[in-house]
């Protein structure tokens, strides 16, 4: 009896001895705490625009982004022939729009923006993001962001002329996107545009919907393709303007872009079917019709400047 | 002889309890700046939810720290750290784990500051590494501090780093860890 425990004891201590030696890494690897309580989804778009429209991506906490969106003339106008040629496919074409704007995070969740564009159209707007895509302690599959911005008109254009008020429109839209995996990221975007007052004054509507879509595919890690697809669903048809004869606009938004990211800089560069520069002349007040001839190429070029210190020396 | 027995057993509980006198931590601090310019503050980053584990008996240590809590100063370059050099969805972490060696238990006891040092392996990026490198072993009251300045090289760890952006940085990236434990 005394010997079987005495062997009992050495055999625990031995045991003892080996279980020390597991590895330590094991038990770290398996202790929930140094797993990433929220996985968040990071880069479902490469920049904070998917082309045209707004993506729920979002500058950086304290940081600040410089963008420049161009859009050149239609590529192949029609009954012009070689003028289109010597335009260099509206490279040349002398109508361009430039779009600047600045955006700064106060917040993580929260971008300030401001941009200037054309003839003293100026904008500004917040962005919000409701909910973020993420995996682990809770599971959300798609990322909410709430876009919220103000669009004036400080031309001296024929019919804003009153009151200031009448210079103004609005645009809200909802960027519900999700990253599929690594490569494959696809956004919602349904958009409301009230205008304080109705382009031309005649015949038309004050609040204009629109639903559309984005998408981008990587194809390595520094470039993409994106597509982006817009349907405006109401007002556009039997307008009248000022002089009292008929406008249509055309509904649809089509754009196909690719992104470039160089390290410092993103460049997008895009065909798109409608050159206004400002997302609510595209959504609302597209008189391109859907012809290749029509589409133009643009490019947006942004760079982001780390503002606020996050990281904290030892 | 059932009382020898049971002593015996309660001694050797109590050997096993002292044996795995483990210490683990959340508290790891991990900086680096892979800029070859220090000052340059955009290329700064840190985490501060590395996790570590002591065994004191054996002088036995591990570190993990996930590669997505690193956050930049420029939002920007953090995106690209994860998506284009350490690919933080295939390779969520990096980990160390080896020996301290000068190490001793009464060192834990007494407040003081320690010159020790460590080595074993290193896994970033999926490449294991061989490691070696002092530490500075800081015991006040009831917490220890483990600090260890260390160099990696990118190029080894199998990270691609592209030729416009090489002349930026570091041959060797310094990192900066501070580890502390709550002993009690």
């Amino acid at each position: 009896m005394k010997k079987i425990v005495l062997y009992l004891i050495v055999a625990c201590c031995f045991l003892v001895k080996a279980s020390a030696q597991d590895d330590l890494l094991k038990d770290l690897v398996k202790d929930d705490s140094a797993k990433v309580k929220h996985d968040f989804a990071t880069a479902t778009f490469k920049s904070t625009r998917v082309i045209n429209m707004q993506s729920v991506e979002m500058t950086g906490a304290g940081n600040l982004q410089f963008m420049i969106s161009h859009r050149f003339g239609q590529i192949w106008k029609e009954g012009k022939g070689w003028t289109n040629v010597a335009q260099l496919f509206g490279l040349n074409a002398g109508a361009a729009n430039t779009y600047m704007s600045f955006e700064y995070a106060p917040k993580s969740w929260l971008n300030l923006g401001f941009a200037a564009t054309g003839n003293a159209q100026l904008e500004s707007w917040a962005k919000f993001r409701l909910v973020r895509q993420q995996s682990g302690a809770k599971n959300v599959p798609v990322t909410v962001v709430l876009f919220s911005s103000l669009h004036f008109d400080g031309s001296d254009g024929p019919s804003p002329d009153d009151y200031a008020w009448n210079r103004f429109s609005y645009l809200n839209q909802l960027l519900i996107g999700r990253k599929f995996n690594d490569k494959f990221s696809l956004q919602l975007i349904p958009s409301f545009i009230h205008y304080n007052i109705v382009p031309y004054g005649i015949n038309n509507t004050n609040n204009v919907f629109s639903i559309g879509i984005g998408g981008r595919y990587k194809l390595t890690h520094k470039t993409a393709i994106s597509l982006e697809y817009a349907r405006q669903l109401n007002g556009y048809k039997d307008l009248l303007d000022e002089s009292a004869s008929a406008v249509n606009y055309v509904p649809d938004l089509v754009s196909i872009g690719y992104d470039w990211d160089t390290g410092g800089h993103i460049f997008q560069f895009f065909f798109t079917s409608s050159n206004a520069a400002t997302n609510i002349a595209q959504l609302a007040q597209n008189t391109n019709d859907l012809r290749l001839g029509n589409f133009s190429l643009g490019f947006n070029l942004n760079r982001s400047y780390g503002i606020k210190k996050v990281v904290n020396t030892p | 002889m059932k009382k020898i027995i049971l002593l015996a057993f309660t001694f050797i509980f109590m050997m096993n309890l002292l044996n795995a006198q483990t210490y683990k931590t959340r508290d790891g601090y991990v900086y680096f700046n892979p800029n070859k310019d220090l000052t340059h503050k955009d290329y700064e980053a840190a985490s501060k939810e590395g996790t570590g584990i002591l065994k004191v008996e054996t002088s036995e240590v591990a570190f993990l720290v996930p590669m997505k809590t690193f956050h930049f100063n420029n939002a920007l370059l953090e995106e690209h750290f994860n998506e284009n050099y350490l690919e933080s969805n295939k390779f969520p972490d990096a980990r160390f784990s080896g020996k301290l060696i000068g190490f001793t238990k009464d060192q834990l006891t007494k407040d003081g500051v320690y010159n020790i040092s460590s080595e074993g392996k290193v896994t970033m990026h999926g490449v294991t590494k061989d490691f070696k490198a002092p530490v500075k072993l800081e015991v006040k009251g009831k917490v220890a501090t483990f600090y260890c300045h260390f160099t990696i090289k990118a190029e080894e760890h199998g990270i691609n780093i592209p030729g416009l952006v090489k002349p930026k940085l570091a041959d060797l990236t310094p990192i900066d860890a501070t580890i502390k434990f709550q002993l009690n």
